[in-house]
């Protein structure tokens, strides 16, 4: 039996692989939220945000967490916009510190080398990414807006994001020397992507080059890129990046039909869409199932929704996977529940 | 091309810096306003909406395009407040509470202000009553737009379209709701007028409200 990072190699590469990836199995390799490299000297200098609370983060981003919601959302009232007009990001804009002193770096040392190398990625989990940090400190609306009104100044705030991720990207693998990446970055909502390919190619390819180019100089193994929308008008430029993996097609990109177009460049995790499977809770807090004609309904939906994925997808460049941005569901139970079906679809489709 | 045709070109092609200008010369060339509003303004957004729709644009160009209708609309507005002109009515939207996501709320709410609709805005994580109390201390509100774009929200969007059709006004506005998660089967099922599944939708669909 393959280890489960052999396994998602075969998957990607087109080879042998003996079962279907299972989610974020393989990127799995650390006691956190997610179960990937998330905590370091950066993120610990931060206020850390639990559900149902407001912090300001290092980039003075207010960032709040609704209680009951899968993740956290900048707050872009007027009153705490950072950045009101992006000309003026010179002044406004100041990157986090990002001077540690080594031994808050080695601290972190024996968890990472505790990893397994041969049975899992150790995989960096980075987020936001550079698009969202533009409109985490302006609002999405003025962001997008800054593509047409004031490309050049968007142009250099963009630029500055990019060198400071460098930056942080070289403290990662200087510190922990990870053998894959996972990157969120939203590009898109259900429907369309935010901005055309041709935009796209102009303001955020050179910067991804420049991030993903040095991971890959560098000799990271996987460059997992999470966009949890439509984005399949940017395929071709995600390949051009360096993105193994796209984790979180949604499926209105046709992902099926993705998978034969440009397997092989590329592969896609996801497919299964949260906003179909994830809406019930089927155990309850302390774990144990809840049996109800309403959380049976929703068991058999995540089922057939696995089902469907496998089956058109395929058993190559493709890996069966919630489109959440991390090992986990709105619902309790919900990720699990997927788990288990492809473990069960494994056994059919690989005999 | 005639300068109405001119108007309508240049919104459609966002083109804000020049709109006001192009609209103060079709005023002074004698053009009517609630023409130049119709015609160079509304119908160029339903071009702007469409070609959205079909994913030739996306939303920086609906953005700017919607940006360059507000200048001349400035221009506008004191010619058709001397004409009487009044808008298709009032509609107030807002993403329900616990929801932080405004984009798609922003973007309808910019389609339906540029169908013609005067719209007032309550903004992400709207709590229920908030809702009602803006339908119910208004007369002038035709209709409540509600936004979700989670699923641990749907039972919010829920909740406040329960409270909307419990209000004492509830025969005077209709209630429309969208969002990712949201589908006409669960708009039907919690009792909402209408739904809409994509920002230019919901303009057509408020229009045909009214």
């Amino acid at each position: 039996m393959l280890t489960k990072r052999q396994n998602l190699l075969e998957t990607i590469k087109g080879g042998n692989p003996d079962r279907f990836v299972n989610q974020y199995e393989a990127f799995m390799c650390q006691p956190t939220k997610y179960g990937m490299i998330m905590v370091n000297p950066y993120v610990e200098s931060g206020e850390q945000l639990a559900p149902g609370g407001t912090i300001k983060n290092q980039w003075g981003v207010t960032i709040s967490w609704p209680a009951g919601v899968p993740g956290p959302f900048p707050v872009h009232d007027a009153e705490h916009k950072v950045l009101k007009d992006v000309t003026e990001w010179r002044k406004v804009v100041k990157a986090p510190n990002l001077d540690f002193p080594q031994k808050e770096w080695d601290k972190f040392k024996p968890s990472i080398e505790a990893i397994d190398r041969n049975e899992v990625f150790a995989t960096v989990f980075n987020a936001p990414g550079i698009f969202e940090q533009t409109h985490y400190l302006m609002g999405i609306d003025s962001c997008l807006e800054s593509f047409y009104e004031e490309p050049e100044a968007l142009k250099e705030l963009i630029d500055y994001i990019t060198d400071w991720q460098l930056d942080y990207a070289k403290l990662l693998y200087e510190n922990f020397h990870p053998d894959a990446v996972f990157q969120h970055d939203d590009w898109g909502s259900h429907l369309s992507s935010f901005i055309s390919p041709a935009m796209f190619e102009e303001f955020l390819v050179p910067a991804y080059k420049k991030l993903y180019g040095f991971w890959k100089a560098n000799g990271i193994e996987l460059i997992v890129h999470h966009s949890d929308a439509y984005g399949a008008n940017l395929v071709p430029a995600m390949i051009e990046i360096g993105i193994d993996i796209w984790q979180g097609p949604v499926t209105t990109n046709k992902t099926p039909e993705l998978v034969k177009q440009y397997g092989g460049k590329i592969s896609f995790m996801g497919d299964i869409d949260n906003g179909v499977i994830d809406r019930v809770h089927l155990v309850n807090e302390d774990g144990t199932p809840i049996d109800s004609a309403e959380s049976k309904a929703a068991r058999e939906v995540i089922a057939k929704e696995a089902r469907r994925a496998v089956e058109t997808n395929g058993k190559l460049y493709y890996i069966p996977c919630c489109t959440m941005g991390g090992p986990e569901s709105s619902f309790r139970g919900v990720y699990e529940a997927l788990t288990e079906d492809i473990d069960k679809l494994s056994k059919e489709f690989f005999k | 091309m005639s300068k109405i045709q001119e108007i309508a070109t240049a919104v459609e092609n966002g083109k804000t810096k020049i709109v006001a200008g192009l609209v103060e010369e079709a005023l002074a060339e004698g053009c009517d306003a609630q023409e130049i509003l119709n015609v160079g303004m509304i119908q160029a957004m339903d071009v702007v909406g469409a070609k959205f729709q079909r994913g030739d644009i996306f939303v920086p160009e609906m953005l700017v395009a919607a940006k360059a209708m507000k200048k001349g609309v400035d221009v506008l507005k004191p010619k058709l407040a001397t004409a009487g002109s009044a808008s298709l009515g009032k509609v107030v939207i807002g993403t329900v509470i616990g929801d932080l996501h405004d984009i798609g709320k922003n973007l309808v709410a910019m389609m339906i202000e540029s169908a013609g609709f005067e719209v007032a805005d309550l903004g992400v994580d709207v709590p229920v009553a908030k809702f009602v109390e803006a339908v119910e201390s208004d007369p002038a509100v035709k209709i409540m737009a509600v936004s979700a774009l989670l699923t641990t929200t749907m039972p919010a969007m829920k909740d406040t379209v329960d409270a909307l059709n419990a209000s004492k006004d509830r025969a005077r506005f209709k209630v429309l709701v969208g969002g990712a998660p949201i589908t006409q089967d669960f708009a039907n099922q919690i009792g909402a007028d209408s739904y809409a599944p994509d920002a230019a939708s919901a303009a057509k669909a408020a229009k045909a409200l009214v």
